[in-house]
């Protein structure tokens, strides 16, 4: 699905320079749940911002479908992010003039339009369990409620593949168990998902797990010891298919 | 929720525009008083002009000939109506009439009235010759079953008496027999009369009246013309000053730079204005939209990342801009024209300047040359965010900080 060959990100300032992603390989097929570890500070956030075309490689390929996402135009790309992935950002993420509801919805402005789009927002919020917040805005929300609208709207295209930059991050234990079983559930019904978090208890979610130090993926842990191991041979089924 | 919600592109705009007040307003004043000051010089401009054009309309003349060293008193007469008398030889008059071009050609004596007992201020007494006259003709006709008699005047409107009284000028009595539609200029403050009846007037004032009022026989203080069609009324009356040495023509255009000089004063400080509010307005919108374009580069940047192309995320910005021009533009436009209009006597008094309300359509066009120029401060004061935008990678400013 996404295939990352000597990813490479260097940040020039005045007199010195930071290599955030250092000759990153990685691969991820359809139907995984890939998780990134690593310190504030190594490179997650801008490994993803790479994956979904938003920043330029310095080096290094990402392809979707096989193709080299660099030689796609600005459209094309965009389509992609609009139809293909899902993107739950480090902060909420949410447009402060618009209430929950028309936050969910926003990304259907990008795709062709479609009447049913209202009814999935609603069932999408129904699902993260923020549907009795629909009509409020985002600053009357706590940060679990606003992470939960941010993963409603980032399914609201039916995306193959959901990216999320620390989902969980300043939740309590039990909002994060939740949002990690939505995770568990979304990956069962076919979502690919790519994952960074700081917390290493959440390791037995992922089908795959990565940890990073300095820009570069430096470990590859043995694949974890949750009771869905075997999530390659379920069917690929993404969401979108399910609509 | 009875029904599935939706949400389009204007939706987001009217969101965006509607949940952010306080810069918004800020925009939207910027705007109006851009739109406001060019639409109210541009609609003092032509209602003055108006005036002019309704002024010499109402003399009905092309070209207006007056002795050469009045030339300045005669337009005095047509613009504001002081009162002045000049006189040139009636035979002038006679070569007038001959010379190629001119179709019809109408003397007129102009004679300053003392302080009349009717009016606030000195009045302007216009003599015509009812068998060449084109100026009253013309007003009479519109008017059938009115005549010019023995002793009748038709006076102009800014003389406030009614059809019937009788008016004093220098111990003759008058009648008045018809009072003229507003121009705006000197002839509102005008009497108009009959040759005949202003030679009584001067013959008995040596007994009648304070002062004796002497109207030189054979002489007159003006002429009208009227070319014939097809005709420029420049090659006539430049063949007039030819022809007939001692005078000099007063054409509408020459009237209207006349005009321009002696407002020329107004215009400066109107054009000035206008100027100098857009010269200050644009930095400001300019700084405006600066503070936007960093401010939404994270609003951006989620967009993007949400799958937004570039060309909707400019389209956004301009459409958003655009919204703010045309609300200020109106908002400007609206509270302008109101004030125009309801202190229009006051406003004119302080700029002494001739004036009537310009039509409708004329005001229409001022209005959306107001607004377009709004909304081409609008397209200008987004391109910063535009550029700023286009040069940014998408991902950059997301990391700028929590939300
Ligand atoms: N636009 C940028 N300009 C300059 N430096 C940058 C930029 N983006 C990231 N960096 C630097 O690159 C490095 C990696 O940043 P990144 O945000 O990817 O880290 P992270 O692993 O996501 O950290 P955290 O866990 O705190 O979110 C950091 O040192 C950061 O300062
Ligand atoms: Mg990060």
């Amino acid at each position: 699905m996404i295939n990352v060959d000597g990813l490479t990100k260097t940040f020039r300032m005045d007199n010195y320079e930071i290599s955030a992603v250092d000759d990153v390989q990685l691969n991820v097929q359809p139907g995984e749940f890939i998780l990134i570890f690593g310190r504030s500070g190594c490179g997650k956030s801008t490994l993803l911002g790479m994956l979904a075309g938003l920043i330029r490689p310095t080096k290094g390929v990402v392809r979707v479908h096989g193709v080299d996402i660099a030689h796609l135009s600005d459209d094309d790309v965009s389509g992609l992010r609009a139809k293909e992935i899902g993107f739950v950002f480090q902060f909420s993420g949410l447009l402060s003039t618009l209430t929950v509801l028309e936050n969910v919805l926003l990304p259907t402005l990008f795709c062709t339009y479609s009447p049913s789009s209202g009814l999935r927002a609603l069932e999408l919020l129904e699902k993260v369990g923020v549907l009795d917040r629909a009509d409020a805005y985002p600053h009357t929300l706590s940060s679990g409620e606003m992470k939960r609208v941010a993963i409603a709207r980032a399914l609201i295209n039916g995306p193959a593949l959901l990216i999320a930059d620390e989902p969980t991050g300043d939740l309590d234990v039990d909002t994060e168990f939740e949002i990690m079983e939505l995770f568990r559930q979304l990956n069962h019904e076919g979502t690919t998902i790519v994952m960074v978090t700081h917390n290493p208890d959440l390791v037995p979610y992922g089908t795959q797990s990565y940890y990073m130090e300095r820009g570069k993926i430096v470990g590859k842990p043995k694949t974890s010891s949750c009771e869905n191991l075997d999530l390659k041979s379920v069917s690929h089924l993404t969401t979108r298919d399910l609509t | 929720m009875s029904k599935p919600p939706d949400f389009h592109f204007f939706r987001l705009v009217a969101r965006n525009l509607g949940n952010r007040p306080y810069r918004n307003i800020a925009t939207i004043f910027a705007f109006a008083i851009i739109a406001a000051t060019f639409f109210s010089s541009q609609y003092l401009m032509s209602g003055a002009q108006q005036s002019l054009d309704a002024g010499i309309s109402r003399m009905g003349a092309d070209i207006l000939v007056v002795p050469e060293d009045y030339a300045g008193a005669g337009q005095t007469v047509i613009l504001a109506g002081t009162p002045t008398s000049f006189f040139f030889e009636d035979s002038g008059f006679e070569k007038i009439s001959r010379i190629p071009g001119v179709a019809k050609a109408s003397p007129q004596i102009y004679i300053a009235t003392l302080f009349a007992s009717c009016c606030a201020a000195p009045v302007q007494m216009i003599a015509i010759d009812p068998k060449r006259d084109f100026t009253i003709a013309a007003w009479l006709k519109e008017n059938p079953g009115l005549r010019l008699g023995k002793d009748d005047i038709i006076i102009g409107s800014a003389i406030i008496q009614n059809v019937g009284n009788d008016l004093l000028f220098y111990g003759h009595t008058f009648h008045v027999v018809g009072v003229l539609k507003q121009t705006g200029m000197g002839v509102d403050n005008a009497v108009f009369t009959r040759f005949e009846d202003a030679y009584v007037m001067a013959e008995e004032s040596g007994q009648k009246a304070v002062k004796k009022l002497i109207i030189p026989e054979e002489k007159v203080s003006a002429v009208l013309v009227k070319v014939n069609p097809g005709t420029s009324p420049a090659v006539v009356a430049s063949e007039i000053m030819a022809q007939v040495p001692g005078t000099k023509t007063i054409l509408p255009n020459g009237l209207l730079n006349a005009v321009s000089g002696q407002l020329s004063a107004i215009t400066r400080i109107l054009y000035g204005a206008s100027l100098a509010v857009t010269i200050v307005s644009v930095p400001l919108l300019g700084v405006i939209s600066a503070m936007v374009a960093h401010e939404r580069r994270k609003e951006v940047s989620i967009l993007r990342a949400l799958g937004a192309t570039k060309a909707f995320v400019v389209r956004l910005l301009l459409v958003e801009s655009f919204s703010l021009a045309i609300m200020g533009g109106c908002i400007g436009i609206g509270v302008s024209a109101t004030i125009l209009v309801l202190y229009q006597d006051f406003i004119m008094h302080l700029l002494k300047i001739p004036f009537i309300i310009p039509s409708l359509t004329t005001i229409l066009v001022q209005g959306g040359s107001a607004l377009l120029l709004s909304i081409v401060v609008g397209g200008v004061s987004a391109l910063y965010p535009v550029i700023i935008f286009i040069r940014s990678e998408p991902y950059e400013s997301i990391r700028g900080g929590e939300s």
